[in-house]
């Protein structure tokens, strides 16, 4: 997984909306994601496109149809690398602020 | 945590630095499945259509899961019925299905894709199977490294 793809992919509200989307419902075709944003069928096939090249959305053929699913793996990825590292490095800081606070009082 | 229910089908994708042959002996291998699967403990049989996959909890005195074999085309598909025994209003739903792709991709690595679905009858299971994301990552960093990244629970 490309790092800077994820971070691009998810940079745009319209993308995040998207994926919030098929977070409530999964598996659903380009004109089914049309019919629920007011955007353009080029703008949601675009911003599809570039979800599906950082991985955040796999489309796969159901029959005639093309189903978009999201793919919460780069997220979990994006989470296990950015987030759990500095959430425990800020309850750590908040704590040795209270302790500052507390012994200074 | 909203009301809203699962999806009753979930596609989980990743890419990793190893063969579609390493990949499909990670999924397949009851020693490797060991290490980044909770410990599982997988019943050594016969890779084919119809046989059984029995998971037990790293003791072994848990039956986490009593599954069959629906296909299997090494290296490429393998799918399995699910069912979560370890829970019992889990194992008090119905069956769902868990199918496993590797395809061959670009810059030495191996695409694979999970899909958990016929999830109709399974809600609780449904809402519980995004704990593949762990299970996917951890199998990856083992392919990658040599090593789980966190320790079996």
């Amino acid at each position: 997984m490309d790092d800077d793809l994820v971070f691009k992919a998810l940079a745009d509200p319209s993308r995040r909306l998207l994926l919030d989307r098929l977070f409530e419902r999964d598996g659903r075709t380009l004109g089914e994601l049309e019919s629920q944003l007011e955007m353009t069928r080029f703008g949601v096939m675009k911003h599809l496109k570039v979800l599906e090249q950082a991985g955040l959305v796999v489309p796969r053929r159901q029959g005639r149809e093309k189903l978009h699913f999201l793919n919460p793996v780069p997220i979990r990825q994006i989470h296990d690398r950015w987030i759990d590292k500095y959430r425990a490095h800020e309850v750590s800081a908040l704590l040795d602020l209270k302790t500052s606070l507390e012994d200074s009082a | 945590m909203t009301t809203m229910t699962a999806n009753t089908t979930q596609v989980y994708q990743l890419y990793i630095r190893a063969t579609p042959e390493q990949v499909w002996d990670a999924i397949t291998n009851p020693e490797t499945i060991a290490r980044y699967f909770h410990g599982a403990q997988i019943d050594p049989g016969p890779l084919e259509v119809g046989a059984p996959r029995r998971s037990w909890s790293p003791d072994r005195t848990q039956l986490w899961g009593d599954n069959t074999i629906l296909e299997c085309d090494p290296p490429r598909r393998y799918v399995h019925t699910w069912r979560s025994l370890y829970d019992a209003e889990m194992a008090a739903e119905d069956e769902s299905r868990v199918t496993w792709e590797i395809e061959p991709a670009e810059g030495g690595t191996s695409r694979l894709t999970l899909i958990h679905d016929r999830l109709e009858g399974a809600p609780k299971t449904a809402a519980s199977v995004v704990g593949w994301t762990y299970i996917l990552s951890n199998l990856k960093t083992l392919l990658e490294t040599g090593e789980p990244f966190a320790a079996a629970e």
